[in-house]
């Protein structure tokens, strides 16, 4: 497999402000890449530079083959850039929009009168294409924000936050729309907070904290590799007074009381050592008297290991 | 080259956000009202004046141009700042101007072709204005030498070109609009002051105005300095526009 995207120590000096240090990252061609970061991790930054908006401090990158360097025709021509926040010219309708993108990247009208309505299409803006954008809710510009990405049929498309103003239905369409990219070989790089839509479509995921790689794997790897087994235990009552009895037993890191539908809380213990708390946690949970429901070992979520790292991370870096 | 493509997105704009009806329906009002104040001005006053008699000398075509002339040189500048303060800062701003650099357009002609679209705009602004001043001046006061006026008409244009291109060098320093429009009006303030300097100001852009007044008046005078260092100062506006946008982040 080729690489869509090389970054060979890429760091980026805002004045006194690291946002990107010496930061590598290689994504393979043809696949759907999650970038994770905190807030203030460095993710827009490097994004930027990739997309030819900004100079890098240090280090170079290449997408799709071609040197990442400001403002570089070549490069842009080769891909699709959405900001996390799309802003666009009010005045002007979807239509309108799509088509000067469509001219920019110097379409034969005929081709880009036919892209423009597949876009259209493809995004569900197709009865609105004629409205002026500014009457268009959040959703609706995130929508059109990609349709414009993919107008020249970029080999690389990079997306910035593209669910963040999405409600699930919206969420679900637009990951379904990334799938279907990724089938046309084309590669998805795109930076999320949304850690369940990263688990949903992601292959491979790098996860960077104040513009550090931490980690890049894929995203069952990442489970394996850093996340701890979890235990399941779902009682038919409240189960306060179980906490403090199972954080006693050896092995066991954390106890996080989640609420779900029904009412019912689970206890979700963190454990090191799957095998040593097994029978500690049933024995505490006889010691609190309470009826317990369900006791299951489950995979941890993208969301706790990217917790997990980035607080290592931090505490390494104190 | 995408410099069509945008310029014509621009011009759209111009038309869209309504910048070419306030700058034609300014231009269009000084055209109009400069003839007709001084045709009716005499009337007017001996009205006022309740029986008292006022002496006012027959006002002539070149009044009327060279107050024409006066106010578009005061009136229009301070449009054009307005017109143009926005024209880039604005886009930082809302951000939409990382949408249109993420795609094959180059700092140079995002920039150039701004220019053009504000220029188009004034020059019909200043089109629509001589004409009808040359209508009613011609009606109502006396025949205009035509050349003369052409030569008037072209030389506020340029000085309009000189305010736009310094303007919207500051438009490309600033993400505030209002920062862009006050620095751009301090220059163009200091540049006036300089020119009433006598060794320097047969080289400021300002004297471009004196010359049309001068045409207007007289049908003589030069500026030639000023017309070139006009155009060197809108050569390297843009150039400076140019070069903020590829050095600063967006």
């Amino acid at each position: 497999m080729t690489e869509a995207i090389v970054c060979k120590g890429l760091s980026k000096r805002y004045g006194r402000l690291l946002a990107l240090d010496n930061l590598d990252l290689h994504v393979e061609e043809k696949t759907i890449f999650g970038f994770l970061g905190p807030n203030g991790a460095g993710k827009t930054s490097a994004l930027r530079i990739l997309a030819g908006l900004s100079r890098a401090t240090s280090g170079k990158a290449w997408v799709a083959g071609e040197e990442a360097r400001l403002n570089s025709s070549v490069l842009q021509r080769r891909l699709g850039y959405l900001p996390e926040d799309p802003a666009f010219y009010n005045w002007m309708s979807a239509n309108e929009y799509l088509t000067f993108v469509g001219e920019l990247f110097k379409l034969p009208s005929a081709e880009l009168a036919a892209r423009r309505a597949e876009l259209l299409a493809l995004v569900d803006l197709a009865g609105a294409a004629s409205r002026r954008i500014g009457g268009y809710s959040r959703g609706m510009k995130q929508r059109l924000g990609i349709a414009q990405a993919l107008m020249n049929r970029p080999a690389v498309l990079l997306l910035d936050e593209p669910c963040s103003a999405l409600d699930p239905i919206g969420r679900l369409e637009v990951l379904e729309t990334l799938v279907k990219l990724k089938e046309q070989k084309t590669t998805v790089f795109m930076s999320s907070h949304i850690l369940a839509d990263v688990e949903r479509v992601c292959d491979v995921v790098a996860v960077i904290d104040k513009g550090k790689l931490i980690v890049q794997a894929g995203v069952e790897e990442l489970r394996q590799r850093f996340a701890h087994p979890v235990f399941e235990l779902e009682f038919d009552q409240p189960a306060d007074s179980a906490i403090p009895l199972l954080q006693k037993v050896p092995g066991v890191t954390r106890v996080v009381t989640e609420n779900r539908a029904g009412g019912v809380p689970v206890l979700r213990v963190h454990v090191t050592d799957t095998a040593k708390a097994r029978h500690g946690l049933l024995h505490a949970v006889e010691t609190s008297n309470l009826a317990l429901r369900r006791y299951e070992i489950v995979l941890p979520s993208l969301e706790e290991v990217f917790v997990e790292l980035v607080a290592n991370h931090k505490e390494q870096s104190r | 080259m995408n410099v069509f493509v945008l310029f014509k997105k621009e011009a759209k704009e111009q038309v869209k956000t309504y910048r070419l009806l306030i700058v034609a329906a300014v231009f269009l009002l000084f055209g109009l009202s400069t003839p007709l104040l001084f045709k009716f001005l005499p009337e007017i006053l001996e009205m006022s004046g309740e029986g008292i008699p006022i002496e006012i000398p027959a006002f002539t075509p070149s009044d009327a141009l060279k107050s024409y002339v006066n106010s578009l040189g005061q009136i229009g500048v301070l449009v054009a700042v307005l017109v143009a303060m926005g024209a880039i800062a604005q886009e930082r701003e809302r951000g939409t101007i990382i949408m249109t650099l993420s795609k094959p357009v180059g700092f140079g002609e995002f920039a150039v072709a701004k220019l053009a679209a504000l220029v188009v705009t004034f020059l019909i602004g200043v089109a629509l204005g001589a004409l009808a001043c040359f209508y009613y001046t011609t009606v109502l006061l006396g025949s205009v030498d035509v050349q003369a006026f052409l030569a008037i008409n072209l030389l506020i244009a340029l000085y309009f070109v000189v305010c736009l291109s310094i303007t919207l060098m500051y438009s490309a320093f600033f993400k505030s609009q209002l920062a862009a429009g006050a620095l751009a009006l301090v220059t163009l303030l200091v540049m006036g002051i300089v020119s009433s300097i006598p060794p320097l100001a047969p080289y400021m852009p300002s004297a471009l105005m004196g010359w049309g007044q001068s045409l207007a008046v007289e049908g003589g005078g030069s500026a030639w300095p000023a017309l070139i260092i006009s155009g060197a100062i809108i050569v390297a506006a843009v150039l400076a526009a140019w070069q903020v946008l590829s050095r600063k982040e967006l």
